[in-house]
């Protein structure tokens, strides 16, 4: 995706999410989109189809989301400036900016096992007093670590598993 | 292979059990977008410009481009190992290059490896590439000759040490070949005054290096000299930093109070190579789709050069900047921005290069701003006259096509001036010591050439040097140390001179 795709999905984003007052507003309309985005990608063949005009891609998409005017609005704009291919990055960003709003701090932990549920929480409340906010972690596991942790989080890569620390060594040694 | 000290069982026992148990704590970013030497990447969210990034796999990066949502790098080796998705980190440095004594003799692409294949550089220190220039405080004006051994260029485009003189010129012109008898040359001067050499090379072939490092290795100039190397087949990232990183090693040695001669051969390839760099990272391209800051990218190079104040060590840093023309175009974009930068310029032309006079130096387009001033008492006073004599010549030599008749004195300077265009001719390879180009000048502009035939000149010169260095070594010695032309010294020379003529063969 180019640099100009992605400032336009931030937009348009940002739009949408700032149509929202409150939190539960903001929370209810990305829950919709999001929903909406996976119900149009089973369509995603019409909806790119030059064949089937804009018009009747409007109209279908006004009757389907009759109980939300908005959202058919909001999808009808981006049929209308051509950036409909942009959705999925769109509702990306939406939930990212609701993220924001609620103060949630997404991280993803990497462990050679699973982790126990106590070692999970303790995890997260440790990620919390780096970070603050609320963190809402992916536990994921890849084996290929040995032990340890490694967490990604706000853009930073914090790594402490031994898959590191022997590559390290290996570095040391035969320097 | 053999064991290394740091080999011994108790030494890896200690490496293992102290080592860190830290963990890293990275910024990163994501790779959004590769190709072309290139990488977008998202995230990265404090690097700063010109900072070192890491790709992984042993790739490193340079931040270029910091844009609203993604920072452009380029990448400093392959990029097939790089896709989109690959985490990339910070280091939180800039690139630097290892620097100190144990450089010197070796051969080394822009990043400090070796690719001489004689082992890694022991070096304690390193140095930024990019840094800025010394400030006027403290500098002090070029005052020092630096002896290129080349006869033309000593005598009528001097060079001072800590002077920035500009070699230009087309294509096989004999560009590098001056570059490299400046550098041999230094092994003709007695150590304390001895120049330590780069020669950095960029965007030329493998093939031109290897030789370029033969022959500095066959005339035993590699002792006192670093190559760095970054040829066509490098990403445009490696040709675009190497200037810089043989500046680097350079100011090294000019702050330890060394002088240091360094030939970036070429900064046309350079400019490419930053122009390459600058279209894919999408900047604005301005004339001959150079980017805007393409002058910048040469007078933040050049500004390096410098002669150091007393206080500050009298090291000297003098460049050698190389530009080839097309069609002897001075006034393109790139030569005439490096033109401007520079003290001067030796001017080579392949009109005369290919009718035989080498060096091929256009006297009258040549100049040095400053050397003039660095130039030894003894060669000012026999080449005060050359540069009037030759273009002198050049204008009545015009005439004499013509087939005009032409007074007496005319016909004298025009026999003058053959014969002194002859006896600036020389062989690659050959640079002499100032007292023999002190010598043979002084032979020249003293009409002691006047009676020899001027298929003979070079003959004459020949037979000169070998006579002196065998009957007179003294004379030259003395020659080669005195700063000034004493009459006393003048009066052997002109008494070696008569006793000479006796003992001349032509044609042989
Ligand atoms: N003074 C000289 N006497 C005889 N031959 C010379 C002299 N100077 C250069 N040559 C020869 O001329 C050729 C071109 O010289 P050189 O490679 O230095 O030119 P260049 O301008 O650097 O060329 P390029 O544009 O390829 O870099 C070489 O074969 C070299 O040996
Ligand atoms: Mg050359």
């Amino acid at each position: 995706m180019n640099s100009t795709n992605r400032i336009a999905a931030q937009r348009y984003a940002a739009a949408y999410d700032a149509l929202s007052k409150t939190n539960e507003e903001a929370s209810r309309r990305s829950v919709l989109l999001h929903e909406v985005q996976m119900a149009l990608d089973s369509q995603q063949e019409a909806m790119n189809s030059p064949r089937i005009t804009l018009q009747t891609k409007k109209e279908v998409v006004r009757t389907a989301l009759s109980g939300s005017p908005e959202t058919a609005n909001f999808i009808e704009l981006l049929l209308e400036a051509k950036r409909y291919y942009l959705l999925p990055e769109i509702t990306r960003r939406v939930a990212t900016l609701l993220d924001d709003r609620l103060g949630i701090v997404r991280a993803q932990v990497y462990a050679a096992k699973e982790l126990t549920a106590a070692q999970k929480r303790h995890t997260e409340q440790v990620l919390a007093k780096r970070y603050g906010g609320e963190i809402k972690a992916d536990f994921i596991t890849d084996p290929s670590l040995l032990g340890g942790l490694k967490i990604i989080c706000r853009g930073e890569q914090i790594d402490g598993s031994l898959q590191r620390r022997f590559a390290k060594l290996e570095e040391e040694l035969t320097k | 292979m053999a064991i290394r000290p740091e080999e011994i069982t108790s030494i890896i026992k200690s490496k293992i059990e102290h080592f860190d148990t830290s963990v890293d704590i990275n910024e990163i970013g994501t790779v959004i977008q590769v190709g072309d030497g290139i990488a977008r990447v998202h995230g990265l969210n404090q690097v700063k410009a010109s900072e070192l990034v890491d790709f992984g796999n042993g790739v490193k990066g340079m931040a270029m481009n910091l844009e609203y949502d993604n920072v452009g790098c380029v990448l400093m080796g392959p990029d097939q190992q790089v896709h989109e998705g690959t985490t990339v980190k910070r280091t939180g440095e800039v690139i630097s290059i290892p620097v100190g004594p144990d450089v010197i003799g070796r051969v080394v692409d822009p990043l400090g490896k070796p690719l001489d294949g004689k082992g890694e550089i022991k070096t304690e220190k390193t140095m930024p590439l990019d840094i800025v220039a010394p400030g006027i405080i403290d500098r002090q004006p070029v005052k020092q000759p630096l002896q290129t051994g080349i006869k033309a260029i000593d005598s009528m485009v001097p060079i001072g040490k800590g002077q920035r003189e500009l070699i230009i010129g087309d294509r096989q012109t004999g560009k590098t070949a001056i570059a490299l008898d400046a550098i041999i040359n230094q092994k003709n001067i007695p150590a304390a005054e001895r120049c330590i050499c780069i020669y950095v090379a960029v965007g030329q072939k493998q093939s031109t290096v290897a030789q370029v490092v033969k022959t500095l290795t066959d005339f035993g100039a590699m002792d006192y000299t670093v190559v760095v190397s970054a040829t066509a087949s490098d990403p445009a990232s490696l040709l675009y930093i190497a200037p810089y990183a043989g500046c680097a090693i350079g100011e090294y040695f000019m702050w330890q109070g060394k002088d240091v001669l360094i030939v970036y051969d070429d900064l046309s390839k350079h400019a490419q190579a930053y122009r390459q760099m600058s279209l894919l990272l999408r900047r604005p391209p301005g004339r001959e789709a150079y980017p805007g800051d393409v002058f910048y990218l040469h007078s933040r190079l050049l500004e390096r050069a410098c002669k150091l104040s007393n206080e500050n060590g009298g090291g000297s840093l003098t460049a050698l900047p190389i530009i080839e023309t097309q069609a002897n175009d001075v006034s393109a974009y790139i030569p005439t921005n490096v033109i401007s930068i520079t003290d001067g310029q030796i001017y080579l032309e392949s009109s005369l290069f290919l009718s035989g006079i080498k060096p091929a130096v256009n006297v009258g387009l040549s100049v040095s701003r400053v050397g003039g001033s660095a130039q030894r008492k003894t060669m000012r006073k026999v080449a005060g006259t050359l540069r009037i004599d030759l273009s002198q010549y050049q204008e009545l030599a015009g005439f004499a096509q013509f087939g005009s008749e032409l007074d007496k004195e005319s016909q004298r300077q025009i026999e003058r001036g053959k014969r002194m265009t002859e006896l600036l001719k020389q062989n690659q390879y050959s640079p002499l010591k100032v007292g023999e180009e002190v010598l043979v000048l002084y032979a020249g502009t003293h009409g002691y050439l006047d009676t020899v035939s001027v298929a003979d000149v070079l003959n004459y010169e020949q037979q000169l040097l070998s006579y002196v260095r065998s009957e007179h070594a003294a004379v030259l010695d003395e020659l080669n140390q005195s700063q000034e032309l004493t009459e006393a010294l003048e009066g052997k020379v002109k008494s070696l001179l008569d006793e000479f003529k006796t003992v001349f063969r032509a044609g042989k």
